[in-house]
């Protein structure tokens, strides 16, 4: 075989340290006791006690987590239900248009949907705040579940459905025995997408919010403003690792049941 | 023993949405504990029937009884049959064991019976020691039989199998005509088999419907369907066959390829024109006086078992010839046959015409 340049992977290397650079940057000088970005003056954790020693800092961290819960479980038991009625709808046309409504929303800019919730809460007298940062992350979550569904369900052959009712099972039985399990991976995926989507939410959120309620990153935001302060790095780098602990905690589960589907061809 | 029926249709059509007629006023009966086949090429409506006795799909017009019962509007989850799929449909998610436990659980029968009838199904499908596999672990053969045991664990009165051995390679294939056979026969439950593969049909089957373009052809035991094809359908779809035009002289003479011959038929209009068949392996190779017609050998293949010969009578009528005897391309040989082997089909005769006709034949027997 021909050996392969060494260029590709020289530019491999560039575009993620380009894309990384600045987030370890970051996270360095978290550690840094100077107080400033700019020289590094020796290493210290002052920076994560004083994190920990706020308690405006730490309800709003719990304020994020529960928003991005619950948003993410109701919005993956709406999608999953929207999932199955797109499959199942029988006209053409109609399943068409609700697949591109669907699209449309995933690809529409957040800057838009976060404006839009904001006229919208404010005409129907809904108080901006935790609910409506609630609402406005499940209604942007919903389009991704489906998403995540809709090829489990479509690559689902329908002599499977007719197999569970041919052996005796009503449409509530063919739907927990045979649908949900077949379907799991999807909506665990759905899931978990939706969940990244709602805890990182900038614009959306920053529209809807109100007084007195906020949530991770629009606080960033608006610590980043304020003035420069080295807290932001520490929360930063928390945030940062507790992702890194997400996606490799979602591939660990992914990379164990393919195992244990895949093992048995070989036995 | 009594003929009990258990399934009848009465003019059954089906349409879909406008569209052509898959199943054209269809009429039938299903005796109880006999091994049924619904043999034709694909499209011709086979599967439909059988979606229809499980209920997946409605008839658009006509009537279908279970049991004396019409079961139109019965959903699929309340008939006591049991499906095994083209695909077999296991359940991915779920072991042998709980694959076929799984209509059992549905209605909520207690754990010990359970495990007691699956152990049962799977010791009837030789996979006993198979419960803990997953689905995955199985190889094509061996989910067939899972698919198999869980129709069967339900203890249904029908089970429908919708073409379930095409997926499977030639030698396993005939391992499992065999074994289906040998399990309906212990079972003694109704089979209805889907195939479009003759040779299937002929060596598992009590009876056969032979259905074309949404309409029953013929029904009939393997015999007689091979026997006396009653048109030019059948004769070509079961086994191969030669058909050529003929006329019909006087009863026991028959005139075809410019030449006429002795038969056996009877009680058909004098010079009234007919299809002949003559089946391939009931011609026999011999010297060009001798034969009955003379045809010039145009191709042969050996197939292993005989060869297989296309030749050409003078009048251009083909002919296709099973031998055991080699022949040489290109040379002039005769072909003989007896009386028996020619089959005279009326054109446009109906099932019902054709059994009459057949019957007259034997009382005209019992007389002589």
């Amino acid at each position: 075989m021909k050996k392969k340049s060494v260029w590709p992977r020289v530019y491999l290397a560039f575009i993620f340290i380009v894309l990384y650079a600045p987030i370890f940057y970051l996270m360095f000088y978290s550690f840094n006791s100077g107080g400033t970005m700019n020289n590094f003056e020796g290493f210290t954790l002052e920076w994560y006690k004083e994190l920990f020693g706020d308690k405006r800092l730490l309800i709003i961290v719990l304020n994020t987590i529960i928003i991005a819960l619950l948003s993410s479980a109701i919005s993956t038991i709406i999608g999953v239900l929207g999932a199955l009625a797109i499959v199942y709808m029988r006209k053409k046309t109609a399943k068409q248009a609700l697949l591109s409504f669907n699209n449309v929303l995933i690809v529409s800019p957040d800057v838009i949907i976060g404006a839009s919730f904001l006229i919208l809460f404010t005409m129907a007298g809904i108080k901006l705040g935790f609910t409506s940062v609630l609402l406005s992350h499940i209604a942007f979550s919903i389009p991704i579940v489906v998403i995540m569904v809709l090829p489990k369900l479509q690559e689902m052959s329908s002599s499977l459905i007719d197999a569970a009712r041919d052996l005796g099972a009503g449409h509530w039985d063919v739907l927990s025995k045979v649908v949900l399990p077949y379907i799991s991976p999807g909506v665990f995926a759905g899931f978990f997408m939706a969940l990244t989507y709602s805890l990182d939410d900038f614009a959306v959120t920053f529209f809807v919010t109100g007084n007195g309620f906020s949530t991770l990153s629009v606080e960033i935001y608006s610590l980043a403003r304020r003035g420069i302060s080295l807290n932001i790095n520490a929360l930063s780098t928390l945030l940062f690792l507790f992702t890194i602990i997400l996606v490799a905690g979602y591939y660990f589960i992914m990379q164990r049941n393919s195992r244990s589907a895949g093992a048995g061809v070989q036995k | 023993m009594t003929k009990e029926v258990i399934i009848r249709f009465d003019h059954v059509t089906k349409r879909y949405d406008n569209d052509a007629v898959v199943l054209d006023h269809v009429s039938f009966e299903i005796e109880r504990g006999k091994f049924y086949t619904l043999l034709g090429p694909s499209g011709c409506g086979k599967t439909t029937i059988l979606r229809l006795i499980a209920g997946f799909t409605e008839a658009s017009e006509g009537d279908i009884y279970f049991n004396g019962k019409r079961m139109n509007n019965v959903p699929a989850n309340k008939r006591q049959v049991n499906t095994v799929f083209q695909d077999y449909a296991l359940f991915p998610h779920l072991n042998v064991y709980e694959n076929v436990a799984f209509g059992l659980r549905i209605k909520k029968v207690k754990n010990s019976e359970i495990d007691r009838r699956v152990k049962e199904a799977l010791r009837f499908v030789n996979l006993s020691g198979y419960e803990k596999r997953e689905i995955t672990e199985m190889s094509g053969g061996q989910r067939q039989r899972v698919a198999i045991a869980r129709a069967i664990v339900n203890e249904p009165e029908v089970i429908l199998l919708d073409e379930p051995l095409s997926a499977l390679d030639l030698k396993l294939r005939t391992e499992m005509q065999y074994e289906l056979r040998d399990l309906q026969k212990r079972l003694g439950i109704t089979f209805i088999f889907v195939t479009h593969d003759q040779e299937e049909a002929l060596a598992m089957s009590d009876e056969i419907f032979v259905l074309n373009q949404g309409k029953i052809q013929q029904s009939g035991t393997p015999t007689d369907i091979y026997d006396e094809p009653i048109n030019r359908f059948v004769a070509d779809f079961i086994g191969e066959s030669n058909i050529v035009p003929g006329k019909m002289i006087r009863d026991f003479e028959v005139e075809f390829a410019g030449k006429v011959f002795e038969c056996v038929d009877q009680g058909l209009n004098q010079n009234e024109s007919v299809d002949i068949v003559i089946r391939p392996e009931d011609l026999e190779i011999t010297s060009w006086n001798e034969g009955k017609i003379q045809v010039k050998v145009d191709s042969q293949l050996f197939r292993g078992v005989h060869y297989e010969m296309i030749c050409y009578d003078e009048a251009q009528n083909e002919w296709l010839v099973h031998s055991t005897k080699k022949a040489t391309v290109g040379e002039k040989i005769g072909l003989n046959f007896e009386p028996e082997a020619i089959h005279v089909m009326r054109l446009g005769e109906t099932e019902e015409e054709f059994d009459k006709r057949l019957e007259s034949y034997q009382e005209a027997g019992y007389e002589q």
